[in-house]
Protein backbone atom coordinates (compact mmCIF):
# COMPACT_ATOMS: atom_id res chain seq x y z
CA UNK A 1 0.00 0.00 0.00
CA UNK A 2 1.42 3.49 -1.33
CA UNK A 3 1.06 6.05 1.80
CA UNK A 4 0.38 8.08 -0.99
CA UNK A 5 -2.97 6.57 -1.38
CA UNK A 6 -3.64 6.06 1.92
CA UNK A 7 -6.05 9.13 2.01
CA UNK A 8 -7.22 9.56 -1.35
CA UNK A 9 -7.60 12.42 -3.22
CA UNK A 10 -7.34 14.78 -6.16
CA UNK A 11 -6.87 18.47 -7.03
CA UNK A 12 -6.33 19.96 -10.14
CA UNK A 13 -5.86 23.64 -11.78
CA UNK A 14 -6.41 25.45 -15.37
CA UNK A 15 -5.45 28.02 -16.81
CA UNK A 16 -7.96 30.08 -18.95
CA UNK A 17 -8.15 33.78 -20.67
CA UNK A 18 -7.70 36.03 -17.91
CA UNK A 19 -8.32 33.88 -15.28
CA UNK A 20 -7.44 30.29 -13.47
CA UNK A 21 -9.20 27.59 -11.79
CA UNK A 22 -8.19 25.39 -8.83
CA UNK A 23 -10.20 22.36 -8.19
CA UNK A 24 -10.10 20.02 -5.85
CA UNK A 25 -12.73 16.95 -3.96
CA UNK A 26 -13.59 16.29 -0.33
CA UNK A 27 -13.25 12.96 0.56
CA UNK A 28 -11.14 12.37 3.41
CA UNK A 29 -10.52 8.04 3.81
CA UNK A 30 -8.27 5.71 5.24
CA UNK A 31 -7.73 3.52 2.50
CA UNK A 32 -11.26 1.91 1.15
CA UNK A 33 -12.91 3.81 4.68
CA UNK A 34 -14.57 6.88 4.03
CA UNK A 35 -14.52 9.00 7.16
CA UNK A 36 -15.08 12.63 5.91
CA UNK A 37 -16.62 14.73 3.46
CA UNK A 38 -15.52 17.89 3.95
CA UNK A 39 -11.86 17.86 3.18
CA UNK A 40 -11.06 20.76 1.51
CA UNK A 41 -8.00 20.25 -0.36
CA UNK A 42 -7.49 23.61 -2.07
CA UNK A 43 -6.08 26.61 0.29
CA UNK A 44 -5.84 30.14 -0.05
CA UNK A 45 -2.48 31.49 0.36
CA UNK A 46 -2.91 34.54 -0.31
CA UNK A 47 -5.64 37.30 -2.44
CA UNK A 48 -5.06 36.00 -5.98
CA UNK A 49 -2.52 32.24 -5.00
CA UNK A 50 -4.27 29.25 -4.44
CA UNK A 51 -2.30 25.82 -3.46
CA UNK A 52 -3.66 22.54 -3.81
CA UNK A 53 -2.45 19.18 -2.19
CA UNK A 54 -3.10 15.86 -2.09
CA UNK A 55 -1.19 12.75 -0.66
CA UNK A 56 -1.26 11.95 3.13
CA UNK A 57 -3.33 13.98 4.91
CA UNK A 58 -1.39 14.54 7.64
CA UNK A 59 1.39 15.87 5.41
CA UNK A 60 -0.78 18.08 3.89
CA UNK A 61 -2.03 20.27 6.66
CA UNK A 62 1.98 20.36 8.27
CA UNK A 63 3.01 21.64 4.30
CA UNK A 64 0.29 23.95 4.59
CA UNK A 65 0.74 25.31 7.73
CA UNK A 66 4.61 25.46 6.72
CA UNK A 67 4.16 27.35 3.57
CA UNK A 68 1.29 29.52 5.11
CA UNK A 69 4.35 30.51 7.82
CA UNK A 70 6.78 31.63 4.99
CA UNK A 71 4.12 33.20 2.79
CA UNK A 72 3.53 35.48 5.97
CA UNK A 73 7.77 36.06 6.45
CA UNK A 74 7.75 36.93 3.14
CA UNK A 75 4.89 39.42 3.09
CA UNK A 76 6.03 41.02 6.16
CA UNK A 77 9.83 40.90 5.52
CA UNK A 78 9.19 42.06 1.51
CA UNK A 79 5.92 44.64 2.45
CA UNK A 80 4.68 43.43 -0.99
CA UNK A 81 2.17 40.35 -1.87
CA UNK A 82 4.33 36.74 -3.46
CA UNK A 83 3.88 36.71 -7.16
CA UNK A 84 2.89 32.68 -7.54
CA UNK A 85 5.86 31.96 -9.67
CA UNK A 86 8.24 32.90 -6.39
CA UNK A 87 6.12 31.07 -4.35
CA UNK A 88 6.47 28.18 -6.28
CA UNK A 89 10.07 28.35 -5.56
CA UNK A 90 9.56 28.48 -2.18
CA UNK A 91 7.08 25.34 -1.91
CA UNK A 92 9.89 23.75 -3.85
CA UNK A 93 12.44 24.69 -1.19
CA UNK A 94 10.24 23.13 1.24
CA UNK A 95 10.27 20.21 -0.75
CA UNK A 96 13.21 19.44 -1.51
CA UNK A 97 14.72 20.42 2.33
CA UNK A 98 13.23 17.35 3.28
CA UNK A 99 14.81 15.17 -0.03
CA UNK A 100 15.59 12.01 1.55
CA UNK A 101 12.55 11.77 3.59
CA UNK A 102 9.88 13.23 1.92
CA UNK A 103 6.12 15.22 2.86
CA UNK A 104 4.56 12.48 1.18
CA UNK A 105 2.06 15.07 -1.07
CA UNK A 106 1.99 16.76 -3.90
CA UNK A 107 0.75 20.40 -4.70
CA UNK A 108 -0.60 22.31 -7.19
CA UNK A 109 -0.10 26.22 -7.58
CA UNK A 110 -2.97 28.33 -9.19
CA UNK A 111 -3.01 32.13 -9.09
CA UNK A 112 -2.60 36.00 -10.54
CA UNK A 113 0.11 37.59 -10.88
CA UNK A 114 -0.31 40.77 -8.22
CA UNK A 115 1.15 42.95 -10.67
CA UNK A 116 0.19 42.00 -13.93
CA UNK A 117 -2.90 39.48 -13.09
CA UNK A 118 -0.80 37.33 -15.98
CA UNK A 119 -2.61 34.01 -15.25
CA UNK A 120 -0.42 31.42 -13.27
CA UNK A 121 -0.64 27.49 -12.91
CA UNK A 122 2.38 25.40 -11.51
CA UNK A 123 2.96 21.79 -9.84
CA UNK A 124 5.34 20.35 -7.75
CA UNK A 125 6.01 16.47 -7.10
CA UNK A 126 6.89 15.69 -3.90
CA UNK A 127 10.72 16.54 -3.57
CA UNK A 128 10.12 19.78 -5.17
CA UNK A 129 10.93 19.53 -9.00
CA UNK A 130 8.59 22.42 -10.05
CA UNK A 131 6.72 22.26 -13.23
CA UNK A 132 4.96 25.15 -14.95
CA UNK A 133 2.80 24.05 -18.15
CA UNK A 134 0.64 26.17 -20.44
CA UNK A 135 -2.41 24.46 -19.94
CA UNK A 136 -3.59 22.14 -16.80
CA UNK A 137 -1.79 20.89 -14.21
CA UNK A 138 -3.59 17.33 -12.01
CA UNK A 139 -2.39 15.50 -8.95
CA UNK A 140 -4.07 13.01 -6.57
CA UNK A 141 -4.94 9.30 -6.94
CA UNK A 142 -6.66 9.66 -10.09
CA UNK A 143 -4.05 11.77 -11.85
CA UNK A 144 -4.21 9.66 -15.08
CA UNK A 145 -8.02 10.10 -15.51
CA UNK A 146 -7.91 13.48 -14.95
CA UNK A 147 -5.06 13.98 -17.59
CA UNK A 148 -6.97 12.16 -20.03
CA UNK A 149 -10.28 14.43 -19.10
CA UNK A 150 -8.04 17.39 -19.76
CA UNK A 151 -6.53 16.21 -22.99
CA UNK A 152 -9.84 16.39 -24.23
CA UNK A 153 -11.98 19.19 -22.82
CA UNK A 154 -8.99 21.81 -22.46
CA UNK A 155 -8.58 24.49 -25.36
CA UNK A 156 -7.04 27.78 -25.03
CA UNK A 157 -8.57 31.17 -24.02
CA UNK A 158 -11.58 29.68 -22.11
CA UNK A 159 -13.74 32.47 -20.47
CA UNK A 160 -14.27 32.07 -16.60
CA UNK A 161 -17.69 30.37 -17.03
CA UNK A 162 -16.41 27.83 -20.46
CA UNK A 163 -12.76 27.30 -17.45
CA UNK A 164 -15.56 26.17 -14.65
CA UNK A 165 -17.63 23.73 -16.81
CA UNK A 166 -14.45 22.54 -17.97
CA UNK A 167 -12.43 22.29 -14.51
CA UNK A 168 -15.82 20.49 -13.07
CA UNK A 169 -16.24 17.84 -15.90
CA UNK A 170 -12.91 16.86 -15.83
CA UNK A 171 -12.89 16.17 -11.92
CA UNK A 172 -15.82 14.79 -11.25
CA UNK A 173 -15.75 12.39 -14.50
CA UNK A 174 -11.95 11.41 -13.14
CA UNK A 175 -13.16 11.04 -9.66
CA UNK A 176 -15.94 8.69 -10.33
CA UNK A 177 -13.18 6.67 -12.05
CA UNK A 178 -10.98 6.78 -8.77
CA UNK A 179 -12.18 5.06 -5.81
CA UNK A 180 -9.86 7.29 -3.45
CA UNK A 181 -11.49 10.14 -4.59
CA UNK A 182 -14.97 11.91 -5.16
CA UNK A 183 -17.46 12.39 -2.17
CA UNK A 184 -18.12 16.12 -3.00
CA UNK A 185 -15.76 18.90 -4.76
CA UNK A 186 -15.14 22.64 -4.86
CA UNK A 187 -14.16 24.66 -7.31
CA UNK A 188 -12.07 27.74 -7.18
CA UNK A 189 -12.22 30.66 -10.57
CA UNK A 190 -9.87 33.45 -9.74
CA UNK A 191 -10.08 36.81 -11.71
CA UNK A 192 -8.52 40.04 -11.56
CA UNK A 193 -12.01 41.52 -10.04
CA UNK A 194 -13.17 38.57 -8.13
CA UNK A 195 -12.99 34.97 -7.01
CA UNK A 196 -15.97 32.86 -7.50
CA UNK A 197 -16.18 29.79 -5.22
CA UNK A 198 -18.70 26.64 -6.21
CA UNK A 199 -19.59 23.62 -4.41
CA UNK A 200 -20.51 20.68 -6.78
CA UNK A 201 -23.00 18.13 -6.57
CA UNK A 202 -21.02 14.67 -6.76
CA UNK A 203 -21.64 10.83 -6.57
CA UNK A 204 -21.78 9.91 -3.11
CA UNK A 205 -19.89 6.21 -3.30
CA UNK B 1 -21.98 -12.26 -4.11
CA UNK B 2 -18.93 -10.55 -3.90
CA UNK B 3 -15.28 -11.04 -3.79
CA UNK B 4 -13.54 -11.86 -6.69
CA UNK B 5 -15.41 -11.34 -10.39
CA UNK B 6 -14.67 -14.08 -12.01
CA UNK B 7 -14.99 -16.16 -9.04
CA UNK B 8 -18.24 -15.27 -8.47
CA UNK B 9 -19.72 -15.37 -11.90
CA UNK B 10 -18.56 -18.63 -12.75
CA UNK B 11 -19.03 -20.87 -9.78
CA UNK B 12 -22.60 -19.35 -9.90
CA UNK B 13 -22.84 -20.81 -13.30
CA UNK B 14 -21.91 -24.03 -12.00
CA UNK B 15 -23.77 -23.74 -9.35
CA UNK B 16 -27.00 -23.00 -11.65
CA UNK B 17 -25.73 -26.12 -13.88
CA UNK B 18 -25.79 -28.74 -10.54
CA UNK B 19 -28.99 -26.91 -9.20
CA UNK B 20 -30.78 -27.67 -12.88
CA UNK B 21 -29.03 -31.32 -13.26
CA UNK B 22 -30.42 -32.23 -9.80
CA UNK B 23 -34.02 -31.39 -11.35
CA UNK B 24 -34.11 -33.13 -14.04
CA UNK B 25 -32.55 -36.16 -12.24
CA UNK B 26 -34.91 -36.14 -9.11
CA UNK B 27 -37.96 -34.25 -10.70
CA UNK B 28 -37.92 -31.52 -7.52
CA UNK B 29 -36.12 -28.19 -7.13
CA UNK B 30 -32.86 -28.71 -4.97
CA UNK B 31 -33.68 -27.57 -1.67
CA UNK B 32 -31.68 -24.25 -0.05
CA UNK B 33 -29.50 -25.83 2.04
CA UNK B 34 -28.52 -28.93 -0.73
CA UNK B 35 -27.44 -26.44 -3.07
CA UNK B 36 -25.54 -24.10 -0.78
CA UNK B 37 -23.94 -27.15 0.36
CA UNK B 38 -23.03 -27.91 -3.36
CA UNK B 39 -21.13 -24.69 -3.62
CA UNK B 40 -19.30 -24.80 -0.47
CA UNK B 41 -18.17 -28.53 -1.12
CA UNK B 42 -16.72 -27.33 -4.55
CA UNK B 43 -14.83 -24.29 -3.33
CA UNK B 44 -13.85 -26.43 -0.38
CA UNK B 45 -12.18 -28.44 -3.08
CA UNK B 46 -9.70 -25.49 -4.70
CA UNK B 47 -9.38 -23.91 -0.93
CA UNK B 48 -6.50 -22.62 -0.25
CA UNK B 49 -5.89 -21.85 -4.66
CA UNK B 50 -6.94 -18.13 -4.04
CA UNK B 51 -11.06 -18.64 -4.90
CA UNK B 52 -12.32 -15.28 -3.05
CA UNK B 53 -16.07 -15.47 -2.52
CA UNK B 54 -18.53 -14.21 -0.69
CA UNK B 55 -22.26 -15.41 -1.46
CA UNK B 56 -25.48 -15.86 0.25
CA UNK B 57 -28.08 -18.39 -1.18
CA UNK B 58 -31.56 -17.76 -0.53
CA UNK B 59 -34.41 -19.04 -1.73
CA UNK B 60 -37.82 -20.83 -0.97
CA UNK B 61 -38.05 -24.58 -0.37
CA UNK B 62 -39.76 -27.85 1.56
CA UNK B 63 -38.72 -26.04 4.98
CA UNK B 64 -40.23 -22.51 3.68
CA UNK B 65 -37.76 -19.43 3.33
CA UNK B 66 -33.85 -20.42 2.96
CA UNK B 67 -30.73 -18.42 3.53
CA UNK B 68 -27.33 -19.72 3.87
CA UNK B 69 -23.94 -17.75 3.95
CA UNK B 70 -21.12 -19.19 1.76
CA UNK B 71 -17.76 -18.21 1.40
CA UNK B 72 -14.46 -19.82 -0.62
CA UNK B 73 -12.84 -20.35 2.33
CA UNK B 74 -15.80 -23.13 2.85
CA UNK B 75 -17.51 -21.96 5.44
CA UNK B 76 -21.30 -22.67 4.81
CA UNK B 77 -23.62 -20.79 7.38
CA UNK B 78 -27.26 -20.57 7.81
CA UNK B 79 -29.03 -17.42 9.24
CA UNK B 80 -31.69 -14.99 9.13
CA UNK B 81 -29.39 -11.95 7.96
CA UNK B 82 -26.15 -11.82 6.14
CA UNK B 83 -24.07 -9.37 4.71
CA UNK B 84 -20.71 -9.66 2.76
CA UNK B 85 -18.48 -7.87 0.08
CA UNK B 86 -15.96 -4.82 1.49
CA UNK B 87 -18.73 -2.94 2.40
CA UNK B 88 -20.54 -5.65 4.27
CA UNK B 89 -20.09 -4.16 7.68
CA UNK B 90 -21.25 -0.92 6.70
CA UNK B 91 -24.30 -2.88 5.84
CA UNK B 92 -24.49 -4.84 8.92
CA UNK B 93 -24.54 -1.33 11.00
CA UNK B 94 -27.86 -0.08 9.40
CA UNK B 95 -29.30 -3.91 9.57
CA UNK B 96 -28.55 -4.53 13.03
CA UNK B 97 -30.17 -0.82 13.97
CA UNK B 98 -33.15 -1.59 11.82
CA UNK B 99 -33.93 -5.40 11.80
CA UNK B 100 -36.49 -7.58 13.20
CA UNK B 101 -37.50 -11.08 12.44
CA UNK B 102 -41.31 -9.77 12.09
CA UNK B 103 -40.38 -6.92 9.97
CA UNK B 104 -43.18 -6.34 7.33
CA UNK B 105 -41.78 -6.85 3.89
CA UNK B 106 -41.94 -3.14 2.35
CA UNK B 107 -39.76 -2.62 5.54
CA UNK B 108 -37.45 -5.32 5.16
CA UNK B 109 -37.27 -4.25 1.27
CA UNK B 110 -36.50 -0.69 2.21
CA UNK B 111 -33.73 -1.60 5.27
CA UNK B 112 -31.68 -3.89 2.72
CA UNK B 113 -31.73 -0.90 0.12
CA UNK B 114 -30.54 1.46 3.30
CA UNK B 115 -27.86 -1.44 4.07
CA UNK B 116 -26.54 -1.40 0.72
CA UNK B 117 -26.77 2.10 0.05
CA UNK B 118 -24.64 3.25 3.07
CA UNK B 119 -22.49 0.66 2.44
CA UNK B 120 -21.55 2.21 -0.93
CA UNK B 121 -21.35 5.12 0.84
CA UNK B 122 -18.75 4.71 3.20
CA UNK B 123 -16.90 2.01 1.41
CA UNK B 124 -14.89 2.86 -1.38
CA UNK B 125 -14.81 0.16 -3.24
CA UNK B 126 -18.65 -0.03 -3.47
CA UNK B 127 -21.15 2.08 -5.54
CA UNK B 128 -23.36 2.35 -8.14
CA UNK B 129 -26.53 0.91 -8.26
CA UNK B 130 -28.33 -1.14 -5.58
CA UNK B 131 -30.16 -4.19 -7.06
CA UNK B 132 -33.19 -5.38 -4.69
CA UNK B 133 -35.08 -8.72 -4.61
CA UNK B 134 -37.32 -10.23 -2.90
CA UNK B 135 -37.97 -13.96 -2.51
CA UNK B 136 -41.39 -14.87 -2.12
CA UNK B 137 -42.63 -18.52 -2.07
CA UNK B 138 -42.82 -18.00 -5.82
CA UNK B 139 -40.18 -17.47 -7.08
CA UNK B 140 -38.36 -14.35 -6.66
CA UNK B 141 -39.44 -11.28 -7.92
CA UNK B 142 -37.22 -8.00 -8.91
CA UNK B 143 -37.60 -5.25 -6.97
CA UNK B 144 -35.17 -2.62 -8.31
CA UNK B 145 -32.49 -1.26 -9.85
CA UNK B 146 -31.46 2.55 -8.31
CA UNK B 147 -28.77 4.87 -8.74
CA UNK B 148 -26.93 5.57 -5.39
CA UNK B 149 -26.79 8.89 -6.03
CA UNK B 150 -30.75 8.92 -6.53
CA UNK B 151 -30.95 7.66 -2.93
CA UNK B 152 -28.36 9.75 -1.45
CA UNK B 153 -30.24 12.76 -2.22
CA UNK B 154 -33.93 11.01 -1.14
CA UNK B 155 -31.93 9.80 2.49
CA UNK B 156 -30.68 13.38 2.56
CA UNK B 157 -34.65 15.09 2.19
CA UNK B 158 -35.99 11.98 4.63
CA UNK B 159 -33.71 13.63 6.92
CA UNK B 160 -35.09 16.89 7.19
CA UNK C 1 42.22 31.71 26.08
CA UNK C 2 39.87 32.94 23.21
CA UNK C 3 36.10 33.63 25.79
CA UNK C 4 38.58 35.73 27.21
CA UNK C 5 38.38 37.92 24.09
CA UNK C 6 34.68 36.91 23.18
CA UNK C 7 33.11 40.43 24.36
CA UNK C 8 31.71 42.60 22.74
CA UNK C 9 34.35 45.76 22.31
CA UNK C 10 31.77 48.20 21.52
CA UNK C 11 30.90 49.03 24.76
CA UNK C 12 28.79 52.02 25.90
CA UNK C 13 30.64 55.20 27.38
CA UNK C 14 29.27 56.61 30.68
CA UNK C 15 27.55 59.62 28.30
CA UNK C 16 25.76 56.06 26.28
CA UNK C 17 27.73 56.81 23.26
CA UNK C 18 29.26 53.88 21.52
CA UNK C 19 32.96 54.99 20.16
CA UNK C 20 33.74 52.25 18.76
CA UNK C 21 31.22 53.47 16.07
CA UNK C 22 32.46 57.17 16.10
CA UNK C 23 35.95 55.92 15.52
CA UNK C 24 34.56 53.88 12.85
CA UNK C 25 32.51 56.83 11.31
CA UNK C 26 36.14 58.81 11.77
CA UNK C 27 37.55 55.99 9.37
CA UNK C 28 34.68 56.61 6.70
CA UNK C 29 35.46 60.92 6.90
CA UNK C 30 39.06 60.20 6.30
CA UNK C 31 38.36 57.98 3.31
CA UNK C 32 38.01 59.29 -0.44
CA UNK C 33 34.70 60.52 -1.50
CA UNK C 34 32.26 59.18 -2.97
CA UNK C 35 28.88 60.71 -4.27
CA UNK C 36 25.29 59.37 -5.62
CA UNK C 37 22.17 60.31 -7.45
CA UNK C 38 19.11 59.50 -8.61
CA UNK C 39 17.72 60.76 -11.63
CA UNK C 40 14.41 60.04 -13.45
CA UNK C 41 15.77 57.10 -15.38
CA UNK C 42 18.30 55.78 -13.41
CA UNK C 43 21.21 56.28 -10.48
CA UNK C 44 24.76 57.17 -10.78
CA UNK C 45 27.87 56.81 -8.18
CA UNK C 46 30.83 57.97 -8.57
CA UNK C 47 34.05 57.71 -6.65
CA UNK C 48 37.71 58.92 -6.25
CA UNK C 49 40.29 56.21 -6.80
CA UNK C 50 43.46 58.30 -6.17
CA UNK C 51 47.05 55.86 -6.00
CA UNK C 52 50.31 57.25 -4.31
CA UNK C 53 52.15 56.18 -7.28
CA UNK C 54 52.03 55.79 -11.22
CA UNK C 55 53.24 52.30 -10.81
CA UNK C 56 49.19 51.19 -9.77
CA UNK C 57 47.64 49.15 -12.44
CA UNK C 58 44.44 51.25 -12.49
CA UNK C 59 42.21 49.25 -14.18
CA UNK C 60 42.74 45.83 -11.98
CA UNK C 61 41.08 46.48 -9.07
CA UNK C 62 37.84 48.48 -8.16
CA UNK C 63 35.79 50.30 -5.74
CA UNK C 64 32.76 50.43 -7.99
CA UNK C 65 31.62 46.78 -8.14
CA UNK C 66 28.38 44.60 -9.06
CA UNK C 67 26.27 42.84 -6.65
CA UNK C 68 23.74 41.85 -8.82
CA UNK C 69 22.72 42.25 -12.76
CA UNK C 70 20.86 44.91 -11.29
CA UNK C 71 22.52 46.14 -7.99
CA UNK C 72 25.91 47.70 -7.58
CA UNK C 73 28.00 49.06 -4.68
CA UNK C 74 30.69 51.60 -3.70
CA UNK C 75 32.41 52.96 0.15
CA UNK C 76 34.32 55.52 1.59
CA UNK C 77 36.19 53.95 4.10
CA UNK C 78 38.41 50.93 4.64
CA UNK C 79 39.39 49.38 1.98
CA UNK C 80 39.97 45.68 2.91
CA UNK C 81 36.67 46.03 5.07
CA UNK C 82 34.46 46.98 2.41
CA UNK C 83 35.87 43.56 0.28
CA UNK C 84 34.76 41.69 3.33
CA UNK C 85 31.01 43.50 2.88
CA UNK C 86 30.95 42.61 -0.99
CA UNK C 87 31.12 39.24 -0.62
CA UNK C 88 28.71 39.19 2.23
CA UNK C 89 26.73 40.87 -0.46
CA UNK C 90 27.07 38.77 -2.64
CA UNK C 91 26.64 35.65 -1.06
CA UNK C 92 23.27 37.63 0.21
CA UNK C 93 21.86 38.29 -3.11
CA UNK C 94 22.40 34.56 -4.09
CA UNK C 95 21.05 33.13 -1.38
CA UNK C 96 17.80 35.24 -2.17
CA UNK C 97 17.82 33.72 -5.77
CA UNK C 98 18.79 30.27 -4.62
CA UNK C 99 15.28 30.33 -2.50
CA UNK C 100 12.83 32.65 -4.52
CA UNK C 101 14.11 32.01 -8.16
CA UNK C 102 13.82 35.85 -7.99
CA UNK C 103 16.30 38.93 -8.15
CA UNK C 104 16.91 40.74 -4.54
CA UNK C 105 15.33 43.78 -4.58
CA UNK C 106 17.64 47.00 -3.96
CA UNK C 107 15.60 47.36 -0.24
CA UNK C 108 16.13 43.52 0.82
CA UNK C 109 19.81 43.77 0.51
CA UNK C 110 20.62 46.80 2.10
CA UNK C 111 18.23 45.84 4.76
CA UNK C 112 20.51 42.46 4.95
CA UNK C 113 23.61 44.10 4.97
CA UNK C 114 22.85 46.46 7.28
CA UNK C 115 22.29 43.54 10.05
CA UNK C 116 25.04 42.66 9.11
CA UNK C 117 26.76 45.55 9.64
CA UNK C 118 24.99 46.25 13.34
CA UNK C 119 25.82 42.41 14.20
CA UNK C 120 29.58 43.86 14.38
CA UNK C 121 28.79 46.69 16.54
CA UNK C 122 27.46 43.70 19.23
CA UNK C 123 29.18 40.43 18.76
CA UNK C 124 31.93 39.31 20.95
CA UNK C 125 35.65 39.71 19.13
CA UNK C 126 35.32 41.74 16.54
CA UNK C 127 35.25 45.33 15.73
CA UNK C 128 32.81 47.31 13.61
CA UNK C 129 33.41 47.95 9.76
CA UNK C 130 35.40 50.93 9.05
CA UNK C 131 33.19 51.69 5.97
CA UNK C 132 29.79 53.31 4.73
CA UNK C 133 28.87 52.24 1.88
CA UNK C 134 26.08 53.52 -1.12
CA UNK C 135 24.36 50.82 -2.75
CA UNK C 136 22.22 51.74 -5.66
CA UNK C 137 20.07 49.60 -7.40
CA UNK C 138 16.83 49.47 -10.39
CA UNK C 139 13.95 47.56 -9.63
CA UNK C 140 9.93 48.20 -9.40
CA UNK C 141 10.66 50.28 -12.59
CA UNK C 142 12.67 52.86 -10.52
CA UNK C 143 15.87 53.89 -8.87
CA UNK C 144 17.13 53.63 -5.55
CA UNK C 145 19.92 54.52 -3.72
CA UNK C 146 20.74 53.82 0.08
CA UNK C 147 23.98 54.43 2.79
CA UNK C 148 25.15 51.98 4.86
CA UNK C 149 27.04 53.33 8.10
CA UNK C 150 29.38 51.02 10.45
CA UNK C 151 26.50 51.45 12.88
CA UNK C 152 23.95 49.17 11.15
CA UNK C 153 21.65 52.43 10.12
CA UNK C 154 20.66 53.22 6.76
CA UNK C 155 19.67 56.15 4.49
CA UNK C 156 17.31 56.34 1.42
CA UNK C 157 18.84 59.41 -0.91
CA UNK C 158 17.61 61.05 -3.66
CA UNK C 159 21.50 61.98 -3.70
CA UNK C 160 24.01 62.38 -1.01
CA UNK C 161 28.01 62.24 -0.61
CA UNK C 162 30.38 60.32 1.85
CA UNK C 163 33.82 60.37 2.93
CA UNK C 164 36.04 63.17 3.01
CA UNK C 165 34.58 66.60 2.57
CA UNK C 166 31.43 65.00 2.36
CA UNK C 167 29.48 68.20 3.83
CA UNK C 168 31.06 70.34 1.04
CA UNK C 169 29.72 67.61 -1.22
CA UNK C 170 26.18 67.34 0.51
CA UNK C 171 25.57 71.37 -0.02
CA UNK C 172 27.04 70.85 -3.79
CA UNK C 173 24.32 68.57 -4.44
CA UNK C 174 21.72 69.92 -2.40
CA UNK C 175 22.20 73.47 -4.66
CA UNK C 176 22.51 71.39 -8.00
CA UNK C 177 19.99 68.75 -7.16
CA UNK C 178 16.11 68.74 -8.65
CA UNK C 179 13.59 66.54 -8.81
CA UNK C 180 13.59 65.54 -12.83
CA UNK C 181 17.17 64.96 -13.59
CA UNK C 182 18.25 63.28 -16.21
CA UNK C 183 20.53 60.10 -15.66
CA UNK C 184 22.86 61.94 -17.94
CA UNK C 185 22.84 65.27 -16.57
CA UNK C 186 23.21 63.30 -12.89
CA UNK C 187 26.60 61.84 -14.16
CA UNK C 188 27.81 65.24 -14.77
CA UNK C 189 26.66 66.53 -11.71
CA UNK C 190 28.40 63.67 -9.35
CA UNK C 191 31.35 64.14 -11.56
CA UNK C 192 31.56 67.91 -10.85
CA UNK C 193 30.43 67.17 -7.16
CA UNK C 194 33.70 64.87 -6.57
CA UNK C 195 35.96 67.30 -8.59
CA UNK C 196 34.88 70.49 -5.54
CA UNK C 197 37.32 68.46 -3.31
CA UNK C 198 39.33 66.98 -5.93
CA UNK C 199 43.12 67.98 -5.73
CA UNK C 200 44.89 67.58 -9.06
CA UNK C 201 44.06 66.72 -12.34
CA UNK C 202 40.78 64.33 -12.41
CA UNK C 203 41.32 61.48 -15.43
CA UNK C 204 39.51 58.48 -16.38
CA UNK C 205 42.01 56.57 -14.06
CA UNK C 206 41.47 58.18 -10.88
CA UNK C 207 37.74 58.04 -10.51
CA UNK C 208 35.20 55.11 -11.07
CA UNK C 209 31.60 56.07 -11.93
CA UNK C 210 28.41 53.17 -11.73
CA UNK C 211 24.99 53.23 -13.17
CA UNK C 212 21.92 51.66 -12.70
CA UNK C 213 18.97 51.60 -15.24
CA UNK C 214 16.58 49.75 -16.38
CA UNK C 215 18.88 47.98 -18.40
CA UNK C 216 20.65 46.92 -14.93
CA UNK C 217 23.99 47.82 -13.08
CA UNK C 218 27.35 48.39 -14.94
CA UNK C 219 30.60 50.59 -14.45
CA UNK C 220 31.87 52.76 -16.87
CA UNK C 221 34.83 52.25 -19.03
CA UNK C 222 37.70 54.22 -18.66
CA UNK C 223 37.29 55.42 -22.08
CA UNK C 224 33.32 56.13 -21.23
CA UNK C 225 34.51 58.32 -18.53
CA UNK C 226 36.99 59.76 -20.61
CA UNK C 227 33.81 61.15 -22.30
CA UNK C 228 31.99 62.75 -19.62
CA UNK C 229 35.41 64.24 -18.02
CA UNK C 230 36.01 66.08 -21.80
CA UNK C 231 32.40 66.93 -21.90
CA UNK C 232 32.58 68.74 -18.99
CA UNK C 233 35.81 70.81 -18.99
Amino acid sequence: MSIMSYNGGAAIAMKGKNCVAIASDLRFGIQAQTVGMDFEKVFPMSDRLYLGLTGLATDVQTVVQKLAFQLKLYELRENRPISPKTFLSVVSNVLYEKRFGPYFIEPVIAGLDPKTSEPFIASCDLIGCPMEPEDFVVTGTCAVQMYGMCEALWQPDMEPDQLFECVSQALLNSVDRDAGSGWGAVVHIVEADKVTTRRLKARMD
Amino acid sequence: MAGGAADCSFWERVLAKHCRVYELRNKERISVAAASKLLANMVYGYKGMGLSMGTMICGWDKRGPGLYYVDSDGQRLDGNMFAVGSGATYAYGVLDAGYSYDLPIERALALGQQAIYHATHRDAYSGGNVNLYHMKETGWEHIGWTDVLKLHYQYKNEKK
Amino acid sequence: MTERYSFSLTTFSPTGKLVQIEYALNAVTTGSPSVGIKAQNGVVMATEKKQKSILYDEQSIHKVEPITDKIGIVYSGMGPDYRVLLTRARKIAQSYFLQYQESIPTAQLVHRIASVMQEYTQSGGVRPFGVSLLICGWDNDRPYLFQCDPSGAYFAWKATALGKNHLNGKSFLEKRYNEDLELEDAVHTAILTLKESFEGVMTEDNIEIGIANEEGFHRLSPSEVKDYLASIA
